[in-house]
This record gives C-alpha cells, structure tokens and sequence, in this order.
C-alpha cells in the first residue's frame, strides 16, 4: 500500500488505441444513420382498383441516449452503464424515424415510427459517460481509466471484432482457380473491385478475362452472379462510338519497344479490343439506347419494383446500384472500367503481377459502426418490401375494403410487421455475432462479428480491441497462405503477437501505434468526403495532372500514369513529373492548413519491368490502417514532419529504421522516412515483455498468448462488477524492469504479477521439466494469492414462462428452521458466510404451489458469497438479484505460472522455508526454484537480463527500464565519442557497486545440510505471472460413478464426475510394460465389465433370457442369500435352458451383438475350455 | 583419530553486537549440521503469538473478509509469553476460544470512517484482552509523536470495519505467520592468507585492480607501505572473484581461502515478536527438549542394542 502521486496520469495513449471503435459508432450516430435512411429506396404499393399509388420511405432517424424506463419506473438519476451490466440488460437507445407517405403525388405525410432499442456502444456519443474525467468514471462506478468501444448486451460485455476486407474503390488483379470455373470460356484470370457506397454498403464487380480475348464484368444480385459482356456496358454507360473505346483502350500500346521499362499493354490488346467491339455487333447492338434496352429487358424480373418501368430506365438503375456503386457518374464509370480493361489485359500478357489479395497493401478493416450500418439497411429494406407485400395483400384481400389513403389504415396493416424487431435484430446481430441476411452483405462469413470482451485481466481487454481478424472464412482454409507473415504489414501487425495453433496468423494485433483512418477530422468534425475529394482534384490539376475529359491527350501507361482517386480516374499525369507530384502531394499532407487531409494515402507505384500495375493510387477513405512515420525529405520542426502513412504506399516508400547502423540502407535509395522508434512495430501486449529484443522469438509469442491468461488485477471496480467469472490477484505489483509501454499506457493500474526472488538451481528434483519450486512461507506470507468471483443471476420473472402464471418470489421457509444458518429472511444468503458445495444458498417460494424451493451450490468446493444484490426495477415484487460468489484461489500444488519471457511453469512443491537454499550474506531464500535447463534450448537471454537488472534496480530503490532496441536508438540519436556500453556491462557494474556479483550469481547454503554449495546460484527478482490454469478447476478424479446408458462405460466430462479416457496410447504403453493385469483392471473391470449368458447351442448372447425367479421364503433369511441358487437362464431361440454358459466380457460387445442383429448380422460365440 | 579419544566439543558462543531486533554472534567449535539446526529452529520452530482466527462482524471497506484476515495474522505480536503457553491444540481445559490464558489472547478491532479523509486502519487499533500480548510496536522511541503501526486496510467515509480476532500460538513451520525470525544466516568465518612474496611481484596498479575485483571490500591497499592487507575478512562472500582474479593474471596462489569448517557468524534479526537474544535462548532451548524427545524416546530404548554406546551417550548426557 504505497501512496500514489496524485498527478492525473495521461490518458491519451490509451484512448488512442480504442478510438476506431468509437469514432465509427459516432459517426454512425451522428450522420451515417441518416444517409442509410435516405439511401434505403422508397416502395411504391399499387392499388389496382382505384389506380392509386401509394410511395413510402424513411427519413429523419433519430437515435436517443439510453432510457432510464429500461432500469426503473421512477428514477431520477442518469442510467449510467454500470447499472445495465449489474441488471443483466442491454444498454440501449430508442430509435425512431419518420416514415413518409405520398399518395399519388400529393403532399408527403410523415408518421414517426419506433423502431425499437437500439445498442449504443460505451462511452460514444450517445453514451452518459462520453466526456466524464477520470474522477467522475470512478463516482460512476466504473474503472477510471475506462475508455469505452463495447456494447452492452444482457449484461455481458462484447465488442465487435475487427475484420479484414479487401481496399475498397482499388480495382485488384487476382488469378484464381474457381474464376475459370464460373461457366465455358473462362480463364482464371480477373480484375475485382470492392465498390463502396455511400452509406457504406458495398457491391464487388468482377472483370473476368476469356479465352476468347474479351471479357466479362460480373456482379451480384439477390445472391446470383450475372455475367455481362463488358462491350455492352461500356456502350450503356455512355453515348460513345466504337472507334473512341478503340483507342482509349489501346492508348497503352506503344509503338515503340515493348520491353520498354514500365509498359504494360502487348500488340494483343488492339486484338483483343476489337474482338471485345465484334461481340457487341454479333448481337447487333450499335447505339447506346439499344444496349440499355439490352439490360433492362435481361434484368427487369430481378429488379424489384421495376416491372413497369422502361428498358433503358431498369438499365440505368442497374448500372446505377450494381456496377462502380462509388461513382457518381457514368463518364467515371467508364473510364474505371477502361482502366480495369488495360489491368487485366497486362494482367493477362504478364507485363504485370497480379496483387495478392492476402497482403495487408490491398485491405482494410470492417469498423463496427460500419458493420451496424449495412446490417441495418438490410434489415429496413426488408422491413419496408415485407410492409409493401402486407399493403399489397390487403388491397387484394376482397372480403373487405381497404383504402390506401387512409394512413392510420396503413400504419396498421404496417405494425403487422412491427418496426421495433429491426432494433432487435441489430442487437441479436451482436449479442451472437451472426448476420441473418439473405444477401451476405458482400461480406465473406455470416458468423464470428463480435466476441465478448473479456476483462481476465487489462491485457486480455485491451487485446480484444486491438484484434484483427482475417475472417472466418480462412480458418478452415488447408493452405497456410493466408496466415504467412508479409512484408507488407510491418509496423501495422505486431509479428510476435498472434496465438500459436488453430488461429494463427489469421488473429493479428494492431501495433501500438496503427490508427483506423476516421470519418472525422483533428477538430472532431465529420469530414465531408466529396469535399475532400474535390480539394485532392484541384491541387492534382494544379500541378500537372491533365483530366480525361475531354478526351485529347492519348498516350498509354509508360508516357503517363492514371492518377486513380478513390476508383475514380481523375487524369493522367506525364510520367517524368510523377515523382514531383507525389513529393508536392507529401509536403501539403504534412502541413495544418492545406487542404489536403494528413491520412491521405499516396500510393505511387512506379513504372518497372513487370512488377505491380503502375499508376498513381490516392486513398482518401475510412477504414485504412495508418501509422505514423518521421518524414525526414521535408526540413521542419521535430513534431511537424510526422506523416501518417498507409500500408499500399509503404510498400513503394523508403523508410530506415534505426539499427544502430545506418538502417541497411544503399546510397542508390536514399530514405525519406524514418520509423519514429523500432517498438512501433510490435503490439501493446508485445511491448510490455522487458528486452524482448534479447529473446528467442517464439518466446515473446507465448508471452504475449500467456500475458493474456494471467490472473491479475482484472479491475479497479470489482465491487460493482457482475461478471459471470472474474480472475483477482490479490497481492500484485508492479514489475521493477519495466518498458516505457508500461508508463504510457498506465498498466500499473492493473498490475499482472509479482517480483519474485528466483533462484535458477536444480534443487531437489522436484523442478524437472519446467516445474517449479515455491517458498511455503513466501506463499504463506501473501505471493500470488487470488480469488476467484463468479456470479450467479437469478431472474425469476425470466423462467416463469416455463410454468404459466406461477408467481415466484424470494423467500426462505419458516417451518424448515435448517436452512436459517445460511439464509436470511429474505430468502437471500448472508454477505460473509461460506456456502459448502449442496448447501442452499437462496430460497424461492412459489405462490400458486406454495411450495419452497432452494438452490443449491453445485461443485466441489466452499464459497464465500461476496455480495447480493437485488434489481430495484420492481418495487413490490423482487424478481432478480445478482449473488456473486468469491471463490479463494491461493497457490497450490499444480498452478501454473510464468515469467514474462514465455517460460511457463507448473508448482511441483511449496518447499519449506527452513529446506530453501539460503545466501550467507544476506540471509535471503528464494521465493521461486527454476531449473537451469528451461534455458539453454529456449535462450530467453532477456530473462537472465531481467534478474540482473531487477537486483541492481532494487539494490538502488529505483526502476530499470527495459525498453527493446533502446540501444540501437541511443547510438542513432549521436551520442556520438561515447563507447557503446554494452547493457550487460551497465547492469553488471550496477551490482558491483552494492557488493554483489557482476554476473548476478551468489554463493548459497543448503537450507537442509548448512553446507555451501558447490555452484555459485544465478539468483534475482524476475516479475513472475500467475496464470488462470489452475488445478482446483481442473482436477477429475474418479473410482465409480455414472456411466454411459449404451455402453455401460464411464462417461467423461469434469463437471458429471466423469473419468480420463485410457486411450489407445496409453494402452500400447501398458502393453509394453507387459502390465496384463493393470490393463485388464482399467480397460475391463473398472470400465463395462459385464458377465453374460451365452447359449452355446445356437451360440448367441442375444437369445438369453434370465427366468423371472420363483421366490421362496427360504431364501430371504439372511446368511443364506450367499449360496443361492443360480439364476434360470433359458435361450429364447433354442426354448432351452441347457447349454447356458456364463462368460464375461465387455458389455459393448452386447451392444455390438445388437447393432449387427439390428443389420442381420449374427454373432456367434464359440465357446471352449481349451485354456482352462 | 585415536581409539580412545571422544568426539564430545563444547561449542562456545561469542556475542558480538546484540539489540533488540538483531543479534550477531559467534558459534565455535561445532561443525554446520549444529549451526544449521539452530538455524532451521529459529525460523520455524521457536513459538509466538500470531492472529489465528478472525471473526468478522462488519467489513464494508474494500477488502475482502480473508484479505483482512491475512493481513491480521501476519502483523508481529509480542510473543515473550509463547514459550510457557500451551498449544491451543493441547490445552485441556478450553477449546482455544480467547477466553483462556493459557493458550490464546483475543483481539477487538472497531474502526469506522466518518470524515472525508481516508482513515488508516493500522495495528495500533488492535486492542488486546492480554497486555503481554499486543502489536510490536515499530515506533521510534525518541519521537513519541510518530505513529508507526501496521497499517491492516484503509477507510473512506461510511467504511466500517468491525472484528474479534484471536491469538494463538503456533510455530513457523506451520505457517510463515508464527516465525519470529526475519532472517537467520551464518556464515563459516573465512581464512584469508596472502602469499606476500608473490604479491610483491605485482606492481601497484596490479594490485589495485586485484584488490578492486572482489566486489566487497576485503583488501585494500595500505597508503603508505603500498602493500595489500586484509580489511575485513568477514565481508568476503566465498565469491572466488579475486582467486579468478589472480589466474587470469598468472599468479595462482596469491591468495589462500579457507572456510574455518567449526567457526561461524550468525545474525539474526526478528520481526519483535520476541527479542533477538531471546529468540537464540528459545530456539537453544527447543533443540534441547527436541534431542531430549529422541532421548527419552521408547524407539531409542528399543534401539538400545543397535547403538550401544551412542544410546547411553544420549541418555546419560
């Protein structure tokens, strides 16, 4: 109990690695509800009969903060979270719009509708604890540093995992297998893009390549792909004639040299454009019009609401809603689709690599806001076509007279479908991470969107937040390609922090300083896209892009480069004057008053011999990973030349990274960035393992899995908690050797272990094979004691559905004075009183079967019932409590710990002080044995540091910091003359000066003989982690018990008292020991021994039938029971009951006699003497 | 050894420096398993007084009731009295319930918060029905004003903290909470002997980076004769550093070494449970009573044939 200064510690680092999740939930709050309302079309229900049109749509959403009607009926204090996670309810806002309707064309009318509770995530705008300080995070029982950017639901805390998408608006040339299988013709071979729109839901196209030459633009509807030729709809986009899509396609083939560097187009593109014009006439479709007419008439019977329109009106609406969804106009759309063409035809002539859909340069992330936006269009979509469909039936319905004019009328007929269930099904989609959608959203899996937010311990939290998946897709992929580890993701994904096994490389980290680019700008205003959009065009023209319209310059790629916005082609620039654009583009990012947006991606890919496509790729979206670096081409100040940078221009960027060296850079490419410190690129959780530069590092991997299954101190609220589970550490610290992530990022709040004195020796044998020793007094005296707390919800109103109208309320019983020592009055246990396991802990009365009925603790060991509490929300009646239970977890034989340098351990022993080795100077014994052994082969180097340092640091009453490569960093910044002073030599002399060692080595007494011993014993404080495992919650022991009902064998599973199966292996092994007897004693009389009748006449087991017995008196005397007869056992087959035999053998091979006899098999048994 | 002669020494204790919470001295003339032994009982066997078991009434502070609980048992209390008190477990006439003098000593402890600021709870509210049995007090004898006690948890306004402990007797090998000692060491006293016609072969920066290689101060060089003499031979730790030292500079046997194997320097230091002196006395005692058990034992009678000489050695002392 150290006083702690009171200086409020900086919260900013922190918040900084939860703002993706909030700032897209705000954006979805503030503006992206209302561009999906607008976005969501309008239905128009036909009345047949009086010729009367009827359109309905939505405007106006209007998202609330959470209802205190939720929590209580009359309260007048704020429902803060809190409350919600205790209640076991979801923290909600209503929804609510208007739903307008125009008859004919008369004036709109608009009616608000409800639609429901929706989720609001902590700590967003919406949430009551938005802009609370720390303090008042406290005063609202919440942790202070609590930073938000979950939802809850029931209770339960969940956040939304972040997903990998492919880049929207870059069009991706990809070769594929399944593309070649979509029908005849088809090479693998295609250019996709993932379309955004503007509400944020998206439509892939696919620019599929044919054997023939020409190609093919796919997309989907309703869960179909329809495949176009692409002639025709470069001919439906706009008014052109042949000869112009001739040459904008060809521009590229240069007349010159074809090896020429950078040039992408062969000879065969003039062929391939002209077969491409020929299939277009083959259908005889010349004009613009008649390629319109061509689609519509194909697509009018998939497009809803469209059956009475005009071809070329359907034809439009298609191009509009399913092809470039990100563009506005058509002339843009056509010249992305050229752009596409002259893609893929380099694709296919191999004048340039195919983009690798599985590397970070071509992704970015699903935001959760993002994910609830096209979720609910969805789900309003659907509403409005099933409120369409019950107009429709009504208007049909002839028995009665239905008037479609009459709103109140109408806002019945829609209430059949209620709008409220919309809400609801936003918040199933969370509770469960499942999409329930018909068209898949243009999303990759349907399940797996959020996980609950664990808090075990602050790492494991905050993980969850930082958490990047692939998708669930890929997990059950066989090839390992997606989970390799590119190049491209430096310093965006931590390489050491993924878990080892099944989802590895597939669940990446974020790295401490990667951002999500968002909707909002330094001034937390909403950006205004288009705006930005416009600002990047005007400063490209200005310096020296030529637009494409009008259409006068014609040269190709090699001469110029696209310059690609966002998937709009805005011109092109001369490729001699690229790099000058792109240095111009880099300068105005970086400073505050240009108009061009600091996270503005500048990807410029540079001409080459066939490498990737060229042209310049500008990103001004949502959803990119950034990261920043020091710009070190442009001179200013310290602070103003940090750069945010994208992971498609990293690749082609040169940035060094200190070393120690000159970054392994040539001179023949200068750098101009510089990383900002070599920890950005590893995640939180890696940054906190001390020197991990001097580790293995597959150890700093399991670190980072084992830093995330530490019992610590999981919250500073615990009181006011109710989770279902909670993990406490009781006596924690905070480590002596400590990185700079530890200060930044206030860890200390949660502090994850101890520093515990170990000595590496092999002592008494029992520290074999990672076991370790523990002091019995250290542990007596308080290291790593922990409890653990378990809630129990009891809701009453909740189960009465089981049983109608049955009212159940706490009560303990009067009569049955037995239970009065564990509950009270109220039926409820006492706060401070142990419950052993069948003992009630609370007491429910039922009123209409007056009849009492307590539950009772299940388990095999004593709690202590931490605290009750009620749900307030029904005065009369109490109808919930929450009763958590503390479960104390103090350290025993077969706990696992670790230190933070993956060496895990089991407990073998706690040894007796008096028994530990002890120093002669100091007195001092060990807290912790280790084995010498876990290190050689391991070579966790920063391990042996971390003893070192850790005794100088606390010799010296000071903490040491261990930041990795901080030596590479110190030599960089020119200290220069100095000697590099190895870290080694700094913490050897730091023990010198106290009297100790240099290489941290003591002499050390038997603590058994008195004797010296014969080593000198490496001995210091290592931070030390205590992990969830533990055996209290994992011991299975079993003599008897249940067993299978078919099988008559044990059954398995710790909680039914179930067994460990003895399985194959382990019987090959008693085989070899030649262990008959053990063997036959565990695969035989312990498990389904079973004596059975078998009738050696027709040599059956199934056909035996024991005779019901005739009792006699005689028998029932006792003593007399031992010799009784046996019992009469005829054959039903053979009606006989000669011949009977008794044999004993497993009781599966019974069941294996009736499977067979049930596919009439017969078994026979042949039964001989022969071995007796 | 001859025949005739008896193994019997007579181990002489001298006492160096002696407070109440540290004691230094010398154990002569015995070998390590003796030295040991008095060792192991100091720690674990020499009885106190610790808080056994909590009764808790009211507990609205932040801890939880096994917290408090573990925290109370831990907090020194003054044992002087342990010796000649009964193990509850033994004790014939009561059930170790506080209320008898033999065998426990009970404890109140009431503290509520009733003011903004945060209310210490320490040792010092501990009130105990017994005046030999209460917190060791840490504070400063020659500053009455401070008030050092063991602070047990800390109250905010409307925290209340309510309990009857009881203290009992124990040893620390039964739990860490009953060992009166905060650390016992002993060291084999070393012999140092410089080959001074080798050391003389060094030339005087040799030297001193000779005399500096031992991390504690053992050497040092004298001023004026420039020779190299033994400072302090006890603050050698057997480290071997300057032997290293001397090899790797081409004159093994500069320096000779030896653990005197009979003579040893113990220091003791208690946690005030008991005096540190006492502490020594206690566990001397207790190892008496301990060989006495082996003694009077019937298994060493029995034995009698087997060991012969050694079983009447025991017996007749």
């Amino acid at each position: 109990m150290v006083a702690r200064s009171n200086a409020t510690p900086d919260l900013e680092p922190l918040r900084e690695l939860f703002r993706h999740h909030i700032e897209s939930f705000d954006y979805m709050a503030d503006k992206g509800l209302e561009i999906l309302f607008e976005s969501v079309k309008a239905v128009q229900v036909d009345d047949p009969f009086t010729n009367k049109k009827l359109r309905i749509w939505l405007a106006e959403p209007k998202l609330s903060k959470p209802d205190k009607e939720l929590l209580s009926n009359n309260m007048d204090y704020k429902p803060f979270p809190y409350k919600f996670r205790q209640a076991k309810i979801s923290y909600t806002g209503s929804l609510t719009a208007k739903v307008y309707f125009q008859l004919n064309d008369g004036p709109p009318i608009g009616i608000n509708f409800k639609f429901g509770q929706f989720p609001i995530m902590v700590k967003s705008k919406l949430c009551y604890l938005r802009d609370a300080e720390p303090q008042d995070l406290i005063s609202c029982k919440e942790e202070s540093s609590e930073m938000g950017g979950y939802f809850i639901l029931n209770g339960l805390e969940r956040v939304v995992r972040l997903l990998i998408l492919p880049k929207r608006n870059y069009p991706m040339s990809l070769v594929r297998n399944s593309f070649s299988d979509r029908r005849e013709g088809y090479t693998d071979k295609a250019v996709v893009i993932r379309c955004e729109r503007k509400d944020q839901s998206s439509v892939t196209v696919k620019l599929y390549y044919l054997h023939n030459g020409s190609a093919r633009l796919g997309f989907w509807i309703q869960g179909r792909e329809y495949l176009l030729p692409v002639g025709i709809v470069l001919k439906a986009l706009i008014e052109v004639n042949d000869r112009e899509i001739f040459e904008r396609l060809t521009c590229c083939c240069s007349e010159r040299d074809e090896r020429e560097k950078g040039a992408v187009a062969t000879q065969l593109v003039r062929e391939r454009a002209k077969i491409i014009l020929d299939e277009v006439r083959d259908l005889s479709l010349v004009t613009h019009l008649q390629c319109l007419k061509h689609i519509g008439e194909h697509f009018q019977p998939v497009m809803d609401g469209m059956e009475n329109e005009s071809y070329s009106v359907v034809a439009n609406d298609v191009l509009k809603e399913y092809i470039f969804v990100h563009l506005d106009n058509n002339y843009k759309k056509f010249d992305l689709l050229i752009f596409m063409l002259q893609k893929l035809f380099s694709l296919v002539d191999q004048t340039s690599v195919p983009d690798n859909p599985d590397s970070l340069q071509n992704q970015e992330v699903l935001l959760p806001g993002h994910l609830i936006t096209i979720y609910l269009k969805e789900k309003l979509e659907d509403w409005l076509r099933k409120g369409k469909r019950l107009l429709q039936d009504e208007i049909n319905n002839e028995s009665k007279y239905f008037d479609l004019g009459n709103v109140e009328h109408v806002k019945k007929v829609l209430d059949k479908n209620p709008a409220k269930q919309i809400s609801s099904a936003v918040e199933n989609m969370l509770k469960t991470g499942r999409l329930a959608t018909r068209s898949g959203l243009d999303l990759q899996q349907r399940a797996g969107f959020t996980v609950q937010a664990e808090r075990l311990n602050f790492l494991r939290f905050l993980s969850h937040f930082r958490a990047v998946h692939r998708g669930a897709s890929f997990a059950g992929l066989r090839t390992t390609a997606v989970r390799k580890l590119l190049p491209e993701s430096w310093g965006f994904l931590c390489p050491v922090h993924t878990p080892d096994g099944e989802p590895c490389g597939l669940l990446n980290h974020m790295t401490k300083n990667c951002r999500i680019t968002s909707y909002f700008d330094s001034q937390e205003d909403i950006r205004d896209f288009e705006k930005i959009r416009n600002n990047v065009v005007d400063f490209l023209t200005n310096f020296g892009v030529t637009p494409l319209w009008p259409y006068l310059d014609k040269r190709g790629t090699p001469a110029v480069l696209s310059v690609l916005l966002d998937g709009h082609v805005v011109g092109f620039v001369p490729s001699s004057e690229v790099e000058n654009v792109v240095a111009e583009l880099r300068r105005f990012k970086l400073s505050a008053t240009s108009k061009i947006p600091g996270d503005l991606e500048v990807g410029y890919v540079p001409l080459s011999f066939g490498g990737a496509y060229p042209g310049l790729y500008l990103f001004t979206s949502p959803g990119r990973f950034v990261r920043p670096v020091r710009n070190i081409s442009i001179h200013s100040e310290k602070s103003q030349n940090i750069e945010l940078i994208g992971p498609f221009e990293q690749v082609f960027m040169e940035i060094s990274c200190p070393d120690g060296e000159d970054g392994g850079r040539k001179n023949a490419s200068p750098a101009t960035h510089e990383e900002i410190h070599p920890t950005g690129m590893l995640s939180v959780v890696a940054n906190l393992t001390p020197w991990s530069e001097h580790n293995q590092s597959p150890r700093n991997m399991y670190q980072c899995q084992m830093a995330k299954q530490t019992m610590a101190f999981s919250s500073q609220a615990i009181k006011f908690r109710a989770d279902q589970k909670l993990y406490h550490l009781q006596t924690p610290q905070s480590p002596i050797v400590r990185t700079s992530a530890y200060t930044s990022y206030g860890i200390d709040e949660y502090p994850t272990g101890t520093n515990a004195i170990v000595a590496v020796l092999a002592y008494t044998g029992y520290d074999m094979e990672d076991a370790m020793i523990l002091n019995k007094s250290s542990v007596e005296r308080g290291m790593f004691h922990g409890q653990i707390y378990q809630t129990e919800t009891i809701d009453l109103s909740n189960k009465s559905n089981r049983s109608e109208r049955s009212n159940r309320i706490f009560r303990r019983s009067n009569v049955d004075k037995s239970m009065h020592s564990l509950i009270d009055s109220d039926g409820l246990p006492y706060v401070g009183q142990m419950i052993r396991p069948n003992e009630p802990y609370c007491c429910i009365y039922d009123e209409v079967t007056s009849s009492i009925k307590p539950n009772k603790r299940k388990g095999s060991e004593p709690v202590i019932v931490d605290y009750v509490a009620v749900d307030g929300k029904n005065k009369n009646r109490l109808q919930k409590v929450n009763i958590r239970f503390r479960h104390p977890r103090n350290p025993v034989i077969g706990d696992k710990f670790s230190s933070r340098h993956g060496q895990k351990g089991v407990c073998s022993q706690l040894w007796p002080d008096i028994d530990m080795p002890f120093s002669g100077v100091s007195g001092m014994r060990p807290d912790l044995i280790i084995n010498p052994h876990a290190f050689p082969s391991r070579m966790t180097i920063a391990m042996l540091l971390e003893s070192i340092a850790a005794k100088g640091g606390s010799l010296n009453g000071k903490f040491v910091d261990a930041t990795p490569f901080a030596s590479s960093v110190k030599k960089t910044e020119g200290e220069t003359g100095s000697k590099p002073i190895l870290l080694v030599e700094e913490l050897g002399e730091m023990l010198k000066e106290k009297g100790f060692n240099y290489h941290g080595v003591e002499v050390l007494y038997s603590g058994v003989y008195g004797t010296e011993l014969t080593c000198e014993i490496f001995i210091g404080p290592v931070y030390y982690q205590r992990l969830r495992h533990m055996v209290s919650d994992k011991f299975q022991v079993r003599s008897t018990g249940t067993v299978d009902q078919i099988t008559g064998q044990p059954i398995k599973g710790r909680k039914l008292g179930g067994g460990i199966r003895f399985g194959e292996m382990e019987r090959d092994s008693l085989l070899a020991h030649g262990a008959a007897y053990l063997l036959h004693d565990r695969l035989h009389t312990c498990s389904d021994y079973h004596i059975a009748d078998v009738c050696s006449v027709c040599k059956s087991i199934l056909t035996t039938l024991p005779l019901p017995q005739r009792r006699r008196a005689t028998r029932e005397i006792r003593g007399l029971s031992l010799i009784r007869a046996p019992k009469k056992v005829t054959c039903l087959a053979c009606q006989t009951s000669r011949g009977m035999e008794k044999v004993p053998m497993p009781y599966v091979l019974r069941y294996l006699a009736a499977e067979l006899a049930a596919m009439n098999i017969k078994m026979t048994f042949q039964l001989n003497n022969e071995f007796k | 050894m001859d025949g005739g002669s008896t193994y019997q020494r007579f181990p002489k204790v001298k006492i160096r420096e002696m407070k109440d919470d540290i004691m230094k001295f010398e154990l002569r003339e015995t070998d390590a398993s003796v030295a040991n032994a008095l060792r192991r009982v100091m720690i674990s066997e020499v009885p106190t007084v610790a808080i056994d078991l909590v009764e808790i009434e009211v507990n609205s502070s932040v801890l939880n009731d096994e917290f408090i609980a573990h925290r109370l048992g831990l907090i020194p209390l003054t044992s002087d009295r342990a010796m000649s008190m009964r193990f509850s477990r033994d004790c014939d006439s009561c059930d170790g319930d506080g209320q008898c003098e033999f065998c426990s000593v009970e404890f109140h402890l009431r503290a509520k918060c009733l003011s903004d600021q945060t209310l210490d709870v320490t040792s010092k509210d501990l009130y105990s029905s017994d005046h030999t049995v209460v917190p060791v007090d840490f504070s400063d004898p020659n500053d009455p004003g401070e008030q050092r006690g063991i602070i047990i948890v800390k109250l905010r306004r409307g925290q209340e903290l309510r309990l009857r402990a009881i203290a009992r007797k124990g040893i620390g090998k039964d739990h860490a909470k009953w060992s009166p000692a905060a650390t016992v060491t002993f060291m084999y006293e070393p012999m140092i002997r410089i080959n001074e016609d080798l050391m003389e072969t060094l030339s005087l920066e040799e030297k001193r980076s000779w005399v500096e290689s031992s991390p504690t101060k053992v050497f040092d060089l004298d001023p004026i004769s420039q020779q190299v003499v033994v400072v302090d031979p006890e603050a050698y730790t057997y480290d071997d550093e300057v032997i290293k030292k001397a090899d790797a500079m081409g004159k093994s046997g500069l320096v000779e070494i030896e653990a005197k194997e009979d003579s040893f320097i113990f220091t003791v230091e208690s946690t005030g449970a008991v005096k540190a002196s006492q502490l020594v006395l206690n566990a001397i005692e207790i190892l008496k009573q301990k060989l006495d058990a082996v003694r009077l034992s019937d298994d060493t009678v029995e034995a009698d044939d087997q060991f012969g000489e050694l079983g009447a050695h025991m017996r007749g002392g």
